[in-house]
């Protein structure tokens, strides 16, 4: 997929802002908060939209009034688009339908996208029926169906519990490793496109502002000060022997005073020497968390705000 | 183009529309058009002195005049407009498809079911009536006749209703107007101004098959050949548009 200078107005509303990518072979993480422009890519992507300026293309091809194009590609939208009155199995025959799919290589097929994505048992059931992560999986079943070359996911594992997530990304690790598919794969959590793809792409308000292997998206974060909650008893002591330290910019009180945020420079070498310390000064530690794991912050620092 | 795959593409989409459409809770609104239809018809029946002209008139009157663009307008505005407004079009517009074909898709079950419906109706309202009157032959050939109307009638008032749900994001207004006051009101007046409306040249068409009550004498009829033409334009010039409007639609 590439995009050159690409923008998408809504109106007054930006999608897309002079965005430009090259997106690889293998798995690629689209990582953004919501609202950043991931759906607006893909569905420019996908022909669904046209771009307002920039170009687009998708496997080579520009997609706007490009039908042929869907045959290679294959797309599971991130909003509830099911019929629910449909079986699994009717809307699998529906999806092989409009793909010229027929006969018994079509049922042939559906049974194999079924026990691919483990929905097989259920099949015959109503969607109505399903639940979020089955209708995650039916939806992946759908974009599988006629072995497109490119998979586009948009937020496959949202509003789905841990386990269908921990499911769901080892079977798109799958795809790509076992069949063979190149696979992009959007989420506004930074983690679970980590556990799919070392392979990301930032965007933040319609721009992309990091592209590359996650460790130098990682590097680019950790230049920037990261701000982290400790709480427990005696904090104080631990407050004075981290203003000690080179990685430290600031400490600060909380409000309620059970504990400290901690602002650092360099996050690893904080994880790293943070036992010692904990240790040295006797303090016991009930909660610590990172204000910074939220993807928003993130972006921030990244366009220097 | 591949029309093997634009073939099966349209089966597909067909067949899953005239499921769903078949299933839909509308069905409730025609059974409903239906024992309406019925219970007037029935009631007229019962009456003393009523002939098979009687029976004609109020078929024209609630089916043709009023009840098939209702009908058509309530299903019509919906099917293309519903799946664009909640997205779950994705799954034909990111078929491998010319998005005109795949509209093809749409107005195969919707004037099908409209038809299904009305023929449904109109079989309703001929039966309480003509039981009470007498099934004779003449009936059945006017019940034949009508039946015939109402089909043309669907797949013309579908093409209309589907190309307006793609055009307009609040269909069902315009609906209503065209419903109500257009083909209800304009389509009544003396004079040419008739002409503007579907009903003119259903009756027209009508006119020079039935040989009982006033459609049989229908004095503004358009010659037949000339209203078969316009039926048959009007309807594939606006699936055309329709198509053409689809294909250009961005699915935001």
């Amino acid at each position: 997929m590439e995009a050159y200078g690409l923008s998408k107005w809504y109106g007054e509303v930006i999608g897309l802002n002079n965005f430009t990518l090259e997106v690889r072979d293998g798995i690629t993480g689209i990582v953004g908060p919501n609202g950043a422009g991931k759906s607006t890519l893909f569905k420019l992507a996908l022909g669904l939209i046209t771009p307002s300026t920039g170009s687009m293309k998708g496997l080579g091809q520009v997609p706007w009034r490009n039908p042929a194009l869907h045959s290679s590609i294959g797309f599971c939208p991130d909003y509830e688009s099911l019929p629910d009155e449909a079986t699994g199995r009717e809307y699998l025959a529906l999806l092989g339908g409009l793909h010229a799919m027929r006969g018994p290589s079509l049922s042939g097929r559906i049974s194999e996208v079924a026990r691919l994505v483990e929905m097989e048992p259920a099949l015959d059931r109503r969607i109505g029926g399903y639940s979020k992560g089955m209708k995650q999986r039916m939806k992946i079943a759908g974009a599988l169906l006629h072995d497109p070359e490119l998979l586009i996911l948009d937020e496959p594992l949202s509003g789905t519990d841990p386990l269908v997530r921990k499911e769901l990304m080892d079977i798109i690790r799958r795809l790509h490793r076992e069949r063979g598919h190149d696979v992009i794969v959007s989420s506004h959590v930074l983690f679970e496109i980590e556990r799919m793809t070392h392979n990301v792409v930032l965007i933040y308000k319609g721009r992309a502002v990091a592209t590359g292997d996650i460790s130098e998206i990682r590097d680019l974060i950790d230049k920037h000060p990261h701000n982290i909650v400790i709480e427990g008893e005696r904090v104080d002591a631990l407050a004075k022997a981290l203003l000690d330290e080179g990685f430290t910019v600031s400490v600060a009180y909380n409000q309620d005073r059970k504990g400290i945020t901690v602002q650092v420079s360099r996050p690893d070498d904080f994880f790293n020497r943070l036992p010692a310390l904990i240790e040295g000064t006797g303090c016991s530690v009930t909660k610590m968390y990172s204000l910074d794991d939220n993807l928003e912050a993130i972006f921030r620092y990244l366009v220097g705000r | 183009m591949d029309i093997t795959k634009a073939l099966t593409g349209i089966a597909a989409i067909t067949r899953h529309f005239l499921k769903k459409l078949v299933l839909s809770r509308k069905v409730f609104i025609t059974i409903l058009v239906a024992a309406f239809v019925a219970a007037v018809m029935g009631y007229a029946g019962a009456q003393n002195g009523v002939g098979t002209s009687d029976g004609a008139d109020l078929l024209d009157v609630l089916i043709l005049f009023f009840f098939m663009p209702v009908l058509a307008m309530i299903y019509g505005t919906s099917l293309i407009r519903d799946e664009i407004d909640d997205k779950s079009i994705t799954h034909v517009a990111t078929a491998p498809l010319d998005r005109g074909v795949s509209y093809v898709g749409y107005y195969v079950p919707l004037a099908l079911t409209v038809s299904i419906s009305m023929v449904v109706v109109n079989a309703a309202g001929f039966l309480a009536f003509f039981a009470q009157v007498g099934l004779g032959g003449e009936a059945l050939e006017l019940w034949g006749e009508f039946t015939a109307l109402v089909v043309v009638g669907s797949f013309v008032y579908s093409a209309l209703f589907l190309a307006v749900s793609v055009l307009l994001k609040k269909p069902v207004f315009f609906g209503l107007f065209y419903a109500f006051i257009w083909e209800g009101f304009i389509g009544s007046l003396p004079g040419a101004i008739q002409k503007v409306s579907v009903k003119h040249y259903l009756r027209s068409v009508g006119s020079d098959w039935v040989d009982f009550g006033s459609i049989a004498s229908f004095a503004d009829a358009t010659a037949p050949g000339a209203s078969w033409a316009v039926l048959a334009a009007l309807a594939v010039s606006l699936v055309a548009l329709g198509a053409l409007l689809f294909r250009e639609t961005e699915l935001t």
